[in-house]
């Protein structure tokens, strides 16, 4: 019986952080490689295939990025050139079930039957917030988490979709300038 | 005695079974998710979901020094939340009666009254209506309907009506022009 309660707890221990910690980027990261059965890309490698998100390091050291995002709290995953095939609506559902407890779920769109799909979600992370931008195309996705100022915040209240785009866009597109 | 002993056993019961129903007569939040199906016949879907924690965040950011923000920061002070779902179908008759009914049969429960119902072929269909607890507006839902539209804009909470316009485009919330459907309305 002891060993039982004890087998509990440590499950009840164990599996808290995996709800409630940073590792929730890495979850979501994976749920979107395991239900379109993609794989991502990490900046490092992209940086050496000199692919057009290769830039995305740079950027986010002094881009646009850094402007909406706080120093330092940029995480990036991109899919590039890959089929994203699936039951959209499984997907969010997933995604929605996945997040629901720590993330609050703010804006989410599907344009062009599930062509491109759009999540943003907002966790409170102290006097500042996380925000949590998936974006799913026909080829390609990103997920990026930044934590942004009140300020900022305000801004994405205001308008939901263009700083969520802006964040995105922010760390992902090439910089020609 | 008998019979009140059962009464006794089964009274709380039923008080039990009773409580959600009435709570929820006086609840402003609609369910929308009887609408979600229509994502996978929509050519653009959106979500909306800004809950009493985002609310409070909102009124917190909004300044006080702008005139037009601080009528909005007024406006969602007291908000408990916005839900909005909108779709927009490629072709006519995707979404069906019965899909507006499940929405419909909420706004005719106990509280609500429908404040505007405007029926326009050219600009789609308009219709607001209110939750009130008492003597005050505890909620509001906005159904429009066009052909290949569709959007229920829900707010939960004491909304002021002569302010509501400013809550277009902000937090999410569409451009509805209830404001000037209103006026065509008289």
């Amino acid at each position: 019986m002891k060993t039982m309660s004890a087998i509990v707890l440590a499950l009840l221990v164990f599996s808290i952080p995996v709800h409630a910690g940073d590792d929730d980027f890495k979850s979501v990261v994976k749920m979107i490689e395991q239900f379109y059965r993609v794989k991502h890309q990490g900046i490092p490698f992209l940086a050496k295939a000199g692919m057009k998100v290769g830039t995305t390091a740079a950027r986010i050291k002094g881009g646009e990025a850094k402007r909406i995002a706080e120093a330092g709290s940029v995480k990036l995953a991109v899919f590039e050139d890959q089929a994203f095939n699936g039951d959209f609506m499984k997907f969010r559902t997933s995604l929605n079930g996945a997040l629901n407890e720590t993330w609050m779920p703010f804006v989410q769109t599907i344009s062009g039957k599930s062509v491109e799909q759009n999540y943003i979600y907002l966790r409170n992370a102290g006097d500042k917030y996380d925000v949590l931008v998936i974006t799913i195309e026909e080829r390609d996705a990103t997920v990026v988490q930044v934590t942004v100022s009140a300020k900022n915040l305000a801004l994405l209240l205001k308008d939901p979709e263009g700083t969520g785009k802006s964040i995105t866009e922010g760390a992902t597109i090439n910089d020609q300038e | 005695m008998k019979t009140l002993s059962r009464m006794k056993l089964t009274m709380p019961l039923i008080l039990l079974l009773a409580l959600p129903i009435l709570a929820r007569a006086q609840d402003a939040r609609l369910q929308l998710s009887s609408l979600d199906h229509l994502a996978a016949k929509a050519n653009q879907t959106v979500d909306v979901n800004v809950d009493e924690r985002l609310m409070k965040a909102a009124a917190k950011l909004l300044s006080d020094k702008d005139a037009d923000e601080r009528d909005v920061k007024k406006l969602v002070e007291g908000l408990k939340g916005i839900y909005v779902r909108s779709f927009e179908f490629d072709n006519a008759g995707e979404y069906t009666t019965a899909d507006m009914e499940t929405i419909r049969t909420q706004v005719r429960g106990p509280g609500w009254t429908r404040l505007v119902n405007v029926i326009s072929k050219k600009e789609g269909n308009v219709e607001v209506y209110l939750l009130f607890n008492g003597e005050q507006v505890g909620g509001l839902a906005v159904l429009y309907t066009e052909e290949k539209e569709l959007t229920v804009v829900n707010i939960v909470g004491p909304v002021d009506l002569e302010k509501l316009a400013k809550l277009e485009g902000q937090l999410g919330v569409p451009e509805l022009e209830i404001e000037k459907k209103k006026n065509n309305e008289k």
